[in-house]
């Protein structure tokens, strides 16, 4: 199972690393570190994840993009838009917005989607509502706002997960400004706090195949630009996308 | 006198009653209106705490999900959460009513920070958005029923406390309630006005505010009619969106158009109804009234600091009459 998973994982890396290297418009790396969990939902079906039902935002909406290839295989449009992504012909975008099948928020402004989820997931119980959030998303005070009020309505069907990579765009966030102790941060606020490998298939399965009694605050441990062996920790890929013959081979032959 | 506050939220309170789906949203406001809905209606009453970003966020996800949410607070904070107003409701279309307490001068004298002598230039920049000004509490009754039946993206600018001469207007007797096509329309001659002297009639002189100035402008108006001009007073309620062929109609008769806002004058009413005219290539002449460029830090109440800064009812007639001459 997890090897389909981790094949469907480099598969879907590969086709975001194409059309942003074919493109040179966005932010790969960070849309490269956040895959294992949607791959997680939308391919690992012991997950509770119902895509028909449930509703995944994103916190970061500059990493959206890692959803592109996933929407455009399980029907939500034509996997020819990969090939025409941020091309005026092309529905796919930089950000992802409502516009988009299969996508729920307009991106691009961080520390909004938190509270946005919130009101989606109070004004429907009965769906889960999915929220990838960046950690140096944490930075935006609205971020906090809104952990207070989920905290206290429980919203247990308010999914938080947010990619720790580590890294905002100018370095390393420990460096810059210290988010640390996030894990306490967030269990102050009475949360159920995981603290997992955000590429490892079974962490990810032990967390979403499993019902939740509390507001559930996953901490995933990413790599920024997983996948593409120069560009992972490196900080500086944030806004660079690889430009040159060789590491655009490269990179498409690692995941390969 | 009740305000309008207390008409909205009090009325809403009754169409809540019977629809589950209608959600009021408010940050550590109080008023006995906002008790009552916390008393009686607990699970459509949502308190965020002091976090404004948060609940407009909080509204738009909730309107995205098929819920009817107005969010209250004063007039000021919406700056606060302008991002979030634009990004979140009016990017993604998502239809909240905000209804924004104290408009203008209203809160004096707390002073600059609670007083929003800017906020029809900022909201009106927001593409999509309606901005109404109810002027008296038929008016904003009525627009509760507008914003149920057609749900939009809307910031309604309350007046604290409004200007009481203005408790009739638009009130028909036999006609218990204002239609959405009348609230739709905007703008409407609220006085109209003809010289005390026809014979010798001077200027024809169309006066346009809303809310509070209203008052003040139905004041002016009498004292310019008895020095011979026509005049007339038009309220122009929705300064955003503003159809443009009910605006000139109402002004089609004036020679001269003078604007009156309890705002400053970059990019407020008076630039607004500027605009209409130029891109309509109507040529007037046009006197922009408004509050000084500058916040305003002495004490006193509203109608003081509208006295002492070039508000008054004989400061705003002498303008005009100056502006005749």
């Amino acid at each position: 199972m997890n090897n389909k998973l981790k094949a469907k994982a480099k598969e879907t890396r590969r086709e975001i690393f194409d059309f942003k290297t074919r493109t040179g418009i966005g932010h790969l790396a960070t849309s490269l570190s956040c895959v294992d969990m949607l791959v997680s939902w939308f391919y690992d079906r012991e997950t509770l994840f119902d895509h028909t039902k449930d509703i995944v935002l994103f916190g970061k909406g500059h990493g959206s993009p890692a959803i592109y290839p996933i929407l455009a295989e399980f029907g939500y449009y034509s996997k020819d838009e990969l090939d025409k992504y941020c091309t005026p012909d092309g529905i796919l975008r930089l950000h992802s917005d409502g516009t988009i099948p299969g996508c729920h928020f307009v991106g691009g402004s961080l520390g909004n989607g938190i509270g946005y989820a919130a009101g989606l997931a109070f004004a429907n119980r009965e769906k889960n509502v999915y929220i990838i959030m960046g950690d140096a998303e944490l930075y935006e005070g609205s971020v906090w706002e809104s952990l207070i009020f989920i905290a206290h309505h429980k919203l247990t069907n308010l999914k938080i997960i947010v990619d720790r990579n580590g890294m905002g765009t100018i370095g390393e966030t420990e460096k810059l400004l210290k988010l640390a102790p996030l894990k306490e941060k967030f269990e102050g606020f009475g949360f159920h706090v995981n603290t997992i490998d955000g590429h490892n298939y079974d962490d990810l399965r032990d967390i979403y195949s499993r019902e939740n009694t509390q507001v559930e605050v996953t901490i995933a441990k990413t790599v920024k630009g997983k996948g593409v062996s120069y560009m992972e920790g490196i900080w500086q890929y944030h806004v660079m996308i690889p430009k040159t013959e060789e590491d655009i081979k490269q990179g498409l032959k690692e995941l390969s | 006198m009740t305000t309008q506050r207390d008409t909205f939220i009090g009325h809403l309170f009754e169409y809540a009653k019977n629809d589950k789906d209608i959600y009021l949203v408010t940050v550590d406001q109080g008023a006995p209106t906002l008790d009552r809905w916390r008393k009686e209606l607990p699970n459509q009453f949502l308190s965020c705490g002091i976090s404004e970003q948060h609940a407009i966020n909080f509204a738009a996800g909730m309107a995205a999900g098929g819920k009817k949410v107005y969010v209250y607070f004063m007039a000021a904070w919406v700056a606060r959460c302008f991002e979030q107003i634009r990004y979140s409701c009016a990017m993604a279309e998502n239809p909240i009513t905000i209804l924004g307490n104290g408009v203008g001068l209203g809160y004096a004298p707390a002073g600059p920070a609670h007083e929003p002598n800017e906020d029809i230039a900022y909201m009106r920049s927001l593409v999509g958005i309606e901005i109404i000004t109810p002027c008296n509490n038929r008016v904003t009754e009525d627009l509760i029923r507008l914003t149920i039946e057609e749900p939009k993206l809307r910031y309604i600018r309350l007046e604290r406390k409004y200007a009481t001469e203005l408790d009739n207007v638009y009130s028909t007797p036999g006609v218990p309630c204002l239609s959405n096509n009348f609230l739709n329309k905007g703008v409407a001659i609220m006085k109209p006005g003809l010289s005390e002297n026809p014979l010798r009639t001077k200027s024809k002189i169309g006066i346009i505010s809303c809310g509070y100035m209203l008052g003040r402008s139905a004041k002016v108006m009498k004292k310019l009619l008895t020095e011979g001009h026509d005049c007339s007073v038009i309220d122009i309620w929705r300064i955003k969106p503003i159809i443009h062929n009910n605006l000139l109609e109402c002004i089609s008769k004036y020679d001269v158009i003078v604007t009156i806002e309890e705002q400053t004058l970059s990019g407020g009413l008076g630039s607004a109804v500027c605009e209409v005219l130029m891109d309509n290539r109507i040529k007037k002449n046009i006197l922009r009234i408004g509050l000084p460029e500058r916040y305003i830090f002495e004490n006193g109440g509203r109608d003081y600091h509208l006295d002492n800064n070039g508000l008054s009812v004989d400061s705003i007639a002498n303008k005009i009459l100056n502006f005749v001459k």
